[in-house]
């Protein structure tokens, strides 16, 4: 479509001597293939050469952990002291929630405090989530409230619950913290965003080993793991909320004569305020994510459930936890979104005296007494009695039986097929490719794409990961990953584009990527496992069905962006509805969908990670393993792997959209 | 009207000399070789842009100085100078007498806290506070109490017209409002100096003009010494005492508006003045013949607007005296004088 613009052009004579290195590298490629044998170390990279970080690293941190003592006090003694302090936050809303307190007496006697009764925790959400969100996510709250006690799943809701508040509060604050620091000092800021990167893109499981070495097999460990992973994006949007606070603020408030910390904390931060609740609902979904997936290092509650259930193939039991955690992710973000996006207004927001600006925290107040002082009397207010609880249990996994009995054959034929004809030869493909040749192909593309400086990146990234063993176990997951996307552009690119077109479908699709992509990775699996068992397969369809809400929504806008102008401009000159789509909007849309395709790829990495606990077999699997193996240098070194893949196709594809978005530019309309 | 008879008194608040403000990667390598010495080859080699260059000038007690020029000329920066939001490159900046490059900290917060106020282009309201609050606001940055706090800003409300809106948030009020606001915010300390960077650009015309006579309104109260940028001649014709016009980071000239009509320095200012009713900025004192006693009708004085006292020498028997302030007859006003400016006719020197 652009030919005739671009040849002649002398970016053209630099363009094509990139293309003659990409060939040469496909070349050189090929020509290894031929000549390596079936065992050659071309293919397959030698133990001997194998540079054992991993290895040292694990012995390194357990020296430092566990021998390492200063004055007599091991870093895991001092540690777990400190996940002590740590806990008791949690400790304390948990015991209020739902587990009640004890106190244990020097004489052996127990002190015990109930917690507060069920229905005035349920009064103060509903309370709470009405006077943020208005009536219909109060009666969402309440409802999923009353499924969490009538399944029995009120209190691992509560110390789920607890868990997401404690380490939302500690992010939102480390997250603040360092979200000054990089606003105002760049050089801090060039240091920590790469740091971010990392951070962001290793998988959970890496850094749950050194994280459970130094804290120990418990909620704590969860709580810190959650923090690592949800602080980083609280920090970023702090840091870009204040650089976004309008200059002439900030002027204001020099001229006002603040000193710097007032220019901080009384004008700079509550400017920002509304970009920040925007990032703090964003963290509070991804703590949950994370406080979910952490359950495999016990931190308990719903995600245990779900964990537990799945283990045990009870799949009842993982269901109804999956659809509590589905129903607490949807009103945790309805609540948090309904904050952030709030504005005061002068016939509500009076100064007024505390009490009287909020009278529904006095009910409330007078509420839980009521609530307190009667359950002494009827203990069902205390704890829901078990046997006014239902189950669907054994529905559930009824209905999987008669699934699997009903489409067995079907279900089967499906998947021997996708394996057999697609999943495996792609797999055979890169595992026998030869590295020297694949790691010269992605650096020739990393140059024509992004220069010396994108080529030196993947260079470093991949060797890393082949000289510390991990080549096969890339080759793996790369796998996995490239197939899952390609079979998920192919559901979303049509998706997107008809919601892009037509608004009817629009309003049918958005509410439904919407959701989905409330939920955390791991409810995904619960259906996969009941249709399809446990498997690569498993994982490849629990990866789709992660990463097509961004594929589509993207794709979707990008056709939706597409400018007004140069739409009628195409009618005027008599398109076809087809020859419009082809030649004007999917041209214009590309940039986004670009944009659309790295998120899917970057959703699809998320989503691996978790595949591992369904029995993938990529680095995944050997984070996974490090966890039950405590190898955290194992742990960290193939999550790095993963980490290093992502950032690669991250870059790259960013890179490519953007180069196309200038050509674009530079493209006269 | 600010200006008429009155001079303004000659002691100076704002002194500028020679001040440069250069922008640019090496800016500061390039003015602390160089210093006065700097030309335009120097600055083109080292890809530095002067917005602001060799601008000498003083602002009085009690006057309105208007800088005007068109966007890009530097303006912004220039009045970001005088109040130490930017550091000058070259040159001395004084306030009162206090030397901005080396001033303190803690000097500075203090001179800002009790001598300037400002008013920005986009009203730069706290978001998160309500009209009452934002007005406070100065004053809380100074740790003053709860009760003086808003007794001042309910003062300040008040004379801006905005008594019935104390407790609404900015985006619930219209843009005229807003800027009443940021107007009232700016004046809460009591600033001796008053700096306003085109407070009425960003409203429409009608709300400007009724801003403007809000403004005027005001100074005729409170007699601050204001720095007003504009990019709007008209604006500054109607509100100042002294203009100075900016082109290209240069001061171009300063003078009164009818100084800059009847005289303008060069073709830049010329342009500027043509399009002006020379009747709404001639004074009778400017185009006055000598006084010619046989006139008897009651007298015009030598500081009143030509527009004001057209109609009388019009509709009168052709000429009337003028009278200076303290009522002596210096001159005689012709009709044929009169109909000249009203045409707009250049102004003989
Ligand atoms: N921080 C900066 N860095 C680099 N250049 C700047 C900076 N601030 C201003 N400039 C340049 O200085 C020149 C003068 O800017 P200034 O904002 O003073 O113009 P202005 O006269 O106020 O214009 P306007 O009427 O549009 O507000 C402009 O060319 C601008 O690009
Ligand atoms: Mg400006």
């Amino acid at each position: 479509m652009s030919d005739v613009l671009l040849t002649g052009s002398p970016a053209r004579h630099i363009g094509k001597a990139k293309y003659l290195l990409v060939a040469m590298s496909v070349l050189f490629a090929f020509l290894v293939h031929l000549v390596a044998g079936p065992e050659s170390w071309a293919r397959i990279y030698p133990e001997a050469w194998v540079w054992t970080i991993a290895q040292s690293l694990t012995v390194g941190v357990k020296y430092v952990v566990n021998d390492l003592s200063v004055a007599g006090v091991t870093l895991a003694e001092l540690t777990r002291g400190l996940a002590g302090i740590i806990e008791l936050p949690m400790l304390a809303l948990q015991g209020a929630l739902s587990e009640g307190f004890r106190f244990y007496q020097a004489d052996g006697s127990v002190i015990k405090i109930a917690s507060l009764p069920w229905p005035a925790v349920m009064f103060a959400v509903v309370a709470f989530a009405w006077r943020a969100a208005g009536i219909r996510v109060a009666l969402l709250s309440f409802l999923s409230l009353a499924y969490f006690v009538m399944f029995d799943l009120w209190q691992p809701s509560m110390l789920t619950l607890s868990s997401v508040l404690v380490a939302v509060f500690v992010s939102f604050v480390l997250g603040i913290m360092l979200g000054i620091l990089g606003y105002r000092s760049a050089r801090a800021n060039a240091v920590l965003m790469p740091v971010y990167d990392v951070m962001q893109t290793i998988p959970t499981f890496s850094y749950l080993v050194p994280v459970l070495l130094l804290f120990g097999f418990n909620p704590v460990a969860a709580m810190i793991a959650t923090v690592i992973y949800a602080m980083p994006p609280m920090a970023r949007v702090t840091t870009l909320a204040l650089q976004r606070v309008p200059a002439n603020i900030g002027d204001f408030a020099t001229m006002s004569g603040s000193s710097r910390r007032q220019k901080m904390w009384m004008v700079m931060l509550p400017a920002a305020r509304q970009n920040l609740l925007i990032g703090l609902n964003q963290i509070i979904m991804l703590t949950f994510a994370m406080v979910i997936i952490a359950s495999v290092i016990g931190a308990g509650g719903l995600g245990g459930k779900v964990y537990q259930g799945l283990k045990a193939l009870r799949i009842g039991n993982a269901v109804e936890a999956g659809i509590a955690i589905t129903l607490m992710a949807i009103m945790l973000d309805q609540i948090s979104r309904a904050i952030a996006l709030r504005r005061p207004d002068h016939l509500v927001d009076q100064p007024k005296p505390l009490f009287q600006r909020y009278p529904l925290v006095n009910i409330t107040l007078v509420v839980t007494l009521l609530l307190v002082v009667l359950a002494q009397f009827i203990p069902a207010l205390h704890l829901y009695p078990k046997s006014a609880t239902i189950s669907t249990g054994s529905f559930w996994n009824d209905a999987v039986l008669w699934v699997s009995d009903t489409y067995y054959t079907q279900i089967k034929a499906v998947r021997e097929a996708t394996i057999t004809y697609f999943m495996r030869p792609v797999k055979s493909f890169l595992l026998i490719l030869p590295w020297p040749g694949f790691i010269a192909v992605v650096t020739a593309v990393s140059y024509a794409i992004g220069g010396r400086r994108l080529a030196l990146m993947s260079l470093s990234l991949l060797g890393f990961i082949l000289i510390t063993g991990y080549w096969q176990g890339a080759m793996v997951s790369l796998y996995l990953v490239a197939i899952s996307v390609v079979l998920t552009l192919i559901l979303a690119l049509p998706v997107g584009i008809w919601a892009g077109l037509s608004t009817r479908a629009d309003r049918v699709v958005t509410p439904i990527i919407d959701t989905l992509q409330t939920l955390p990775s791991f409810v995904y699996l619960i259906p996969v496992v009941m249709l399809v068992g446990v498997g690569e397969f498993a994982g490849l369809i629990a990866i789709i069905a992660y990463s097509l809400p961004p594929g589509i929504r993207y794709t979707k806008q990008g056709i939706q962006n597409v400018v007004k102008s140069s739409i009628d401009a195409a009618d005027m000159a008599g398109c076809t509805q087809r020859q419009k789509l082809v030649n004007v909007q999917l041209p214009h849309a590309l940039p986004d969908i670009m944009l659309g395709i790295n998120q899917t790829i970057m959703f699809a990495f998320g989503m691996l990670v978790i595949t591992a606990l369904v029995g993938t077999r990529g680095l995944e699997h050997d984070t996974l393993v490090a966890i039950s193996k405590v190898q955290p240098g194992e742990g960290i070194v193939a999550g790095l792997g993963i980490a290093f893949l992502s950032i690669i196709s991250d870059r790259l594809i960013g890179q490519a959209s953007r180069n196309l978005q200038r050509q674009a530019g530079r493209r006269p309309q | 009207m600010p200006h008429g008879d009155t001079q303004p008194s000659a002691e100076t608040l704002i002194e500028c000399r020679s001040v440069w403000k250069l922008y640019g990667p090496g800016a500061d390598r390039i003015a602390s070789r160089h210093g006065q010495d700097i030309n335009d080859q120097i600055l083109a080699d080292a890809g530095v842009f002067p917005a602001v260059r060799d601008v000498t000038l003083d602002v009085c007690k009690g006057e309105i100085f208007v800088i005007m020029g068109l966007s890009g000329s530097g303006k912004s920066t220039l009045l970001r100078c005088m109040t130490g939001l930017t550091e000058l490159s070259l040159g001395e900046l004084k306030i009162k007498g206090v030397d901005l490059k080396t001033a303190s900290r803690d000097t500075l917060i203090d001179i800002r806290r009790h001598t300037m106020g400002m008013v920005f282009q986009d009203f730069a309201l706290l978001p998160h506070l309500t009209v009452l609050d934002n007005i406070a606001f100065p004053l809380k940055v100074q740790g003053k109490s709860r009760e003086e706090r808003y007794a001042k800003a309910r003062e300040m409300v008040e004379l801006v017209g905005l008594s019935e809106r104390e407790n609404y948030w900015p985006h619930e009020l219209s843009g005229g409002q807003q800027q009443r606001v940021g107007i009232a915010r700016s004046l809460t300390t009591n600033p001796e100096i008053w700096f306003l960077d085109e407070p009425f650009s960003a409203l429409d015309p009608l709300i400007r003009m009724e801003m403007q006579n809000e403004f005027l309104r005001l100074q005729n109260l409170l007699q601050k010494s204001i720095v007003f940028v504009t990019h709007d001649f008209d604006e500054a014709i109607r509100l100042a005492d002294r203009i100075a016009i900016m082109e290209g980071g240069r001061v171009v000239q300063i003078g009164t508006p009818e100084e800059l009509i009847t005289h303008p320095a060069d073709a830049y200012v010329a342009e500027f003045v043509e399009k002006v009713p020379r009747s709404k900025v001639v004074r009778v004192r400017t185009i006055m013949s000598p006084a010619d006693a046989s006139l008897t009708a009651k007298p015009v004085h030598a500081g009143d607007l030509v527009g004001d006292v057209a109609e009388r020498v019009l509709s009168g028997e052709g000429a009337v005296p003028v009278a200076d302030a303290e009522g002596r007859i210096t001159g005689s006003l012709k009709a044929a004088q009169v109909v000249a400016v009203l045409l707009n006719k250049e102004i003989p020197a």
